[in-house]
């Protein structure tokens, strides 16, 4: 799968990434962020986009800029970025709504084939983990590099 | 020339691991946690669940 990704800042930490959606709807900024929970090597993934007027993440808005694909495959390109220099991290990610939640189950599913190849991918189902499999609604999953 | 130059751009593409562009203003939302609430869901599910590599562990 060859999917365009959008060129990635990051800061000199790589925790935190930035990049422009191009559209219908105009450039879109969006940012992606790796923060440490409170567990030992365990980083949580919040993404979403950069409000024109605060600046602030925004992880609701539905830009619907006609590009979802390149998106979702520039996150992924940014969390091999990350643990690329963090190897030992587990990365974390919930949605805000349902809905973003099964937005990144699709990327995950997208990209399956490419990502399982380098990632340990658990999803959590009924109060546990276990592998993620394509199709189950999971509300969270956690990925690592091999 | 741009033929040349268009493949080395598909071939990076095509790399998993992006070039990442440094951008110091960035830093400053370094240790930010833009969404509380969801950093408190996680935190949530991650008590019920205990840590991914403890799940690894008992496999």
């Amino acid at each position: 799968m060859n999917i365009y990704r959008y060129p990635l800042s990051a800061g000199k930490n790589l925790t935190s990434y930035e990049f422009v959606s191009v559209g219908p709807k105009g450039n879109i900024k969006k940012l992606i962020y790796f923060t440490s929970a409170n567990y030992q090597n365990l980083y949580n993934l919040a993404f979403g986009d950069e409000h024109p007027e605060t600046g602030r993440l925004d992880d609701l808005v539905i830009s619907n800029n006609g590009d979802s694909e390149s998106v979702l495959a520039t996150v992924v390109a940014a969390v091999y970025a990350f643990t690329d220099k963090y190897p030992e991290a587990w990365v974390a990610a919930t949605g805000s709504t349902d809905a973003r939640t099964r937005l990144y189950r699709r990327g995950l599913s997208k990209h399956f084939d490419q990502v399982s190849n380098d990632f340990i991918i658990l999803g959590q189902y009924n109060d546990a983990w276990e592998p993620f499999a394509v199709g189950r609604n999971y509300e969270a999953f956690v990925v690592k590099r091999k | 020339m741009s033929t040349t130059v268009d493949k080395k751009i598909a071939e990076l593409n095509k790399c998993k691991a992006p070039i990442v562009r440094i951008d110091e203003s960035l830093d400053k939302y370094d240790n930010v946690i833009p969404f509380p609430e969801k950093h408190e869901k996680m935190n949530e599910i991650l008590k019920k669940t205990g840590h991914p590599k403890d799940y690894l562990k008992a496999k």
